[in-house]
């Protein structure tokens, strides 16, 4: 090709060369920026308990722990110190147990219906209603209804957790799988799919982007509800039966432990586990982020 | 190989309450290794008919007959080409080649021999672990090309495979077809508007007009292959072919156009 040099010539390098130490120094200051940022966005909060700790129990003359007391506190008790008769351990053990088997049963249920309701036009008329009704019970509602079914015991708690994390995920469930293009499936008929493999290889991955959005939803929906579960079902363990009983022996930094380790559980699975998985899986098809 | 009878097909508007006409008795005959294009201005009833042999729709009227039997319903010995990739997003590019294979249970060390022979058949091969939306356009209809053959179908049908791309992308993947064509003979009912493409692409072109129009003309193209798109004889059968189609009634208004199926309405059709 013979296009006249001087015109091809858009001098892109040395413009370039110029640009690269300002970028860097832009990005730098972006990432200073964003530390920055987020070590305000936990030393804001702590701030705040703090202040709040001190001007409560000046105020009030009842012991508010600060962070510092219930850190020394949760030391204490990670280095085998009881709570309400047991370790944290396996106060932490039980509830996560108790988590697992209810929310084990809301991902399986949920993911088995939300691809029947988005398969079937029927199924989804005849049972979405209810399900859209479920959603807006809330958890604690459930205690009653637990406890005519199983009686105070350990499984009404997981059937709470159940109940309370089955509807997100049969919701998204549902729209993921609706939302999978009838030419894929027109393609996967073509190509030979049977039922089964409509299913499973198409239906189920289609809509999983959907279906991972939606046990995000409903593993907090569960999380939450377990620790109001075993605060008022007596199951003896578990870190919301502690958090309660703790107060009856004024251990205020131990209920603060169990409401500190609740929450750095949660923001694990959620952050750490749930969320990436959900990116992961969007990035890696190359999808439009749903939300 | 491919036969239709009589076919007509309607399809109901659930708003308007009217019944749209796609195909009004159609008759078509289809010879086995033989290359048909199916010429014709949008929203004519091309994509219907082919989603007739492919066996997405039924016929509302008359009979549509592959390989001696009836169509009922999609399957691999009628390999479909959509105008949209239609690649599953989350497989790979082997694994979207092996989809169809696995499905008819093909043995795993013979699946893998045929989906890289056919990876490598649409030159592929450097893409075989790439996602599709790491793929351009024209490499992801190539995919879908390679997945359809690897099921070594009786027919091919492709239902503007080639629409969306560009250019000069759609002249590359019209000569790899052609010589994909040679290697692997198939039936190929091809359906486009482009009016070069059949004449350079075709044993025969059959244009298709708007129902209760038709099949308006059945023209053997007989230039001799490997053809010259830019031959006096492939522009002389173009210009004939676009004399055709002059003469044709315009299908649709622009806006029903983008909507397959509602194609025309004829009072008293």
């Amino acid at each position: 090709m013979s296009t006249s040099p001087g015109k091809a010539d858009f001098s892109l390098p040395p413009a370039g060369a110029a640009a690269a130490p300002v970028l860097r120094a832009a990005r730098q200051r972006q990432s200073l920026s964003g530390a920055l940022i987020a070590v305000a966005s936990v030393a804001i909060p702590l701030a705040i308990w703090w202040g709040v700790a001190v001007l409560v129990t000046h105020m009030r003359g009842v012991p508010f722990p600060t962070p510092l007391d219930t850190y020394r506190r949760l030391v204490a008790l990670l280095q085998g110190k009881l709570l309400v008769d047991f370790t944290i351990y396996r106060h932490l053990g039980d509830s996560l147990r108790r988590w697992a088997i209810g929310f084990s049963l809301a991902v399986g249920l949920g993911i088995v219906s939300g691809l029947l309701f988005g398969w079937s036009r029927l199924l989804e008329r005849l049972s979405m209603p209810a399900v859209t009704v479920l959603q807006l019970i809330p958890g604690l509602a459930w205690i009653p209804v637990g406890i005519l079914l199983f009686g105070i015991s350990e499984r009404t708690t997981v059937f709470m957790i159940a109940a309370t994390a089955l509807a997100p995920i049969v919701i998204n469930t549902t729209a993921g799988v609706k939302g999978v293009s009838e030419l894929l499936l027109r393609a996967a008929k073509m190509m030979g799919a049977d039922g089964r493999t409509l299913f499973l290889r198409v239906l189920l991955p289609g809509s999983l982007p959907h279906l991972l959005s939606g046990i995000r939803v409903g593993f907090a929906n569960g999380w939450r509800v377990l620790v109001a579960g075993e605060m008022v079902v007596g199951t003896a363990t578990g870190l919301g039966y502690s958090m309660i009983q703790a107060r009856w022996n004024l251990d205020y930094a131990g209920a603060f432990v169990c409401i500190a380790i609740i929450c750095i559980i949660g923001l694990i699975v959620e952050r750490g586990l749930l969320l990436p998985l959900e990116r992961r899986t969007i990035d890696r098809w190359g999808l439009a982020r749903t939300t | 190989m491919i036969e239709l009878q009589q076919v007509s097909k309607l399809f109901p508007n659930d708003e308007t309450g009217q019944v749209v006409q796609a195909l009004q008795d159609i008759d078509l005959s289809i010879g086995e290794n033989e290359f048909v294009c199916l010429l014709g201005p949008s929203g004519c009833g091309k994509s219907t008919l082919l989603n007739l042999v492919a066996g997405f729709e039924r016929p509302t009227s008359g009979r549509v007959i592959f390989d001696g039997e009836h169509v009922r319903q999609p399957g691999p010995d009628r390999g479909v080409v959509f105008q949209e990739p239609t690649l599953f997003p989350w497989l790979t590019v082997e694994q979207n080649v092996a989809f169809g294979l696995r499905n008819l249970q093909v043995e795993a060390s013979e699946r893998k021999r045929i989906v890289s022979h056919f990876i490598s058949l649409v030159g592929l091969d450097s893409f075989a672990r790439a996602r599709p939306h790491q793929l351009s356009g024209g490499m992801k209809q190539r995919v879908a090309l390679a997945r359809v053959l690897a099921l070594d179908p009786g027919a091919l049908l492709m239902d503007e495979p080639f629409g969306a791309l560009d250019a000069q992308t759609r002249d590359r993947l019209q000569d790899e077809l052609l010589r994909v064509w040679e290697i692997h003979r198939k039936t190929v009912l091809f359906v486009t508007h482009n009016v070069e493409e059949a004449v350079y692409l075709a044993d025969r072109v059959t244009v298709l007009a708007p129902a209760p129009d038709s099949i308006t003309a059945d023209v053997p193209i007989s230039i001799p292959r490997p053809r010259d798109r830019f031959s006096p004889e492939v522009r002389e059968a173009t210009i004939a072919l676009l004399r055709v189609l002059a003469n044709l009634p315009c299908c649709v208004l622009p806006s029903q156009a983008e909507r397959p199926g509602q194609t025309v309405s004829l009072p008293g059709g």
